[in-house]
């Protein structure tokens, strides 16, 4: 069952689901249970705390965001327990002039034995926006896997031509790419609002 | 169908001329082969001609079906018929196979797919390249083997229906049944559309075996030096392109 949370909220999750976060919320993760939690944002700063409470408690995230003001997004994953997993994919769109900003951590304190903690963060610049990614990683535990990825940069040239040489058009060809790289396969059905939101990225952004 | 003339072109970034006062001309339904030793040019020619981002034309004309299109974007020579099944394919995470081919039909013809056909042609299609039923659900060439790839542009020509083909070095990285399966498809696609031409850029006189060429040119240093029939590439292959600079000189 998918749940949507609404703003500052607090949820504790006991059994292995999929759920929607569109604010700031706080969320916690019990023994054995996996949560899987999307997170697809329009022009807004957040942040999502979760905390791998139980043993063997797993979370991944998948948060998109297309940005046009300045914003941050901040996750703090807190593995409070052994044997937990993070596996977190931050995607943001800058697509003007503005300012994004990551701040992304993991923290495995001394007592969390056998945990793994993954961030991979990659911002898209379409024009010359300012955009920053912090990933962190808090690590008192020798016993642990942890790795973390930041890009900040523009979409590949050779991928544009790709594109173009089949006879897609520059603006359509970003539109693509943008949507590929926000939006997972698996979720793509359940997407066709935020979809929308790409659609309306104004063709002079791209040239 | 296409004419170059005089074309000079450089590289943007260090302003390097690759192609020096290159003439070809290729008519209606002819296939030419281009043959040269490595870093003479011969990729830059299918990139120049398909207006790839990293070459600047500083003289001459491309002129396809009568309209020159030296400032014309690479998505609008392509809606004009041109292809190219490029030697190393990109990798397109996230966007599928499916996707990608529904997206570029459309703006190709300017109509909306009709579900129905396309997915009966793209089976099709699947079929007569022997590629797995699932590759079209699957991000564009993520994952695929070299051949894969190459057999994913044929199935894209196919597909997308072009009167100018380049074909740039389809024979590196395919196995021999790959590539007899690619020009069987391809010469398929040529009988059942004759005025189609082609451009095949090779190393190898292999691929022309199955894809008769009218003309073979060998280019080098950026220019064409020499031309001649399909002799030529077995010349080629018999006395490398020291026998060719040898006939040159003489």
């Amino acid at each position: 069952m998918n749940n949507i949370l609404s703003k500052n909220k607090e949820i504790i999750v006991d059994s292995s689901k999929t759920i929607y976060v569109s604010s700031s919320s706080d969320i916690r993760i019990t023994n054995n249970s996996k949560l899987i939690i999307y997170s697809m944002l329009l022009n807004t700063s957040l942040n999502i705390n979760v905390y791998l409470d139980g043993e063997k408690a797993e979370v991944e995230l998948h948060l998109s965001t297309i940005n046009y003001d300045d914003n941050n997004i901040e996750v703090n994953v807190y593995h409070n327990n052994k044997n937990t997993i993070s596996n977190i994919f931050n995607h943001g769109v800058n697509a003007i002039n503005n300012r994004l900003n990551f701040n992304i951590n993991g923290y495995i304190p001394k007592e969390s034995i056998k945990s793994i903690c993954n961030q991979d963060n990659q911002i898209i610049n379409i024009k010359n926006g300012k955009s920053t990614i912090l990933p962190k990683l808090f690590i008192e535990q020798i016993d642990s896997l942890s790795s973390h990825s930041a890009y900040i940069g523009k979409f590949k040239d050779s991928l544009i031509f790709y594109l173009e040489s089949r006879g897609i058009s520059r603006i359509n060809a970003y539109k693509l790419l943008i949507k590929s790289f926000l939006v997972p396969l698996e979720i793509e059905d359940e997407s066709h609002e935020y979809l929308k939101n790409i659609d309306f990225l104004g063709g002079d952004l791209f040239e | 169908m296409l004419e170059l003339k005089n074309i000079h072109a450089v590289i943007c970034d260090n302003k390097k001329e690759i192609l020096k006062d290159l003439n070809l001309t290729i008519g209606d339904g002819e296939v030419h082969a281009i043959m040269g030793p490595n870093g003479a040019g011969k990729s830059t020619l299918s990139k120049v001609i398909m207006g790839h981002y990293s070459y600047k034309i500083t003289s001459g004309d491309i002129i396809f079906d009568g309209k020159n299109i030296n400032d014309l974007e690479t998505y609008k020579r392509a809606r004009l018929g041109m292809f190219i099944a490029m030697q190393d394919p990109t990798v397109i995470d996230g966007v599928s196979s499916i996707e990608f081919l529904k997206e570029a039909i459309s703006e190709k013809t300017g109509e909306k797919v009709n579900l129905y056909s396309f997915i009966k042609d793209i089976e099709k299609n699947i079929k007569d390249l022997n590629l797995r039923d699932d590759m079209i659900h699957r991000s564009v060439n993520s994952g695929f083997s070299g051949g894969e790839k190459k057999k994913n542009e044929v199935l894209q020509l196919k597909m997308l229906k072009p009167s100018f083909i380049i074909l740039d070095e389809l024979d590196s990285g395919l196995d021999v049944d790959s590539l007899r399966e690619c020009c069987l498809n391809i010469n398929n696609y040529l009988n059942e559309n004759p005025k189609t031409s082609v451009l095949i850029i090779t190393h190898y006189p292999k691929i022309l075996s199955y894809i008769k060429p009218n003309y073979v040119h060998v280019l080098e240093d950026g220019k064409i030096v020499k031309t001649g029939s399909h002799e030529l590439a077995l010349f080629i292959e018999k006395n490398g392109y020291t026998g060719i600079k040898e006939m040159v000189e003489e």
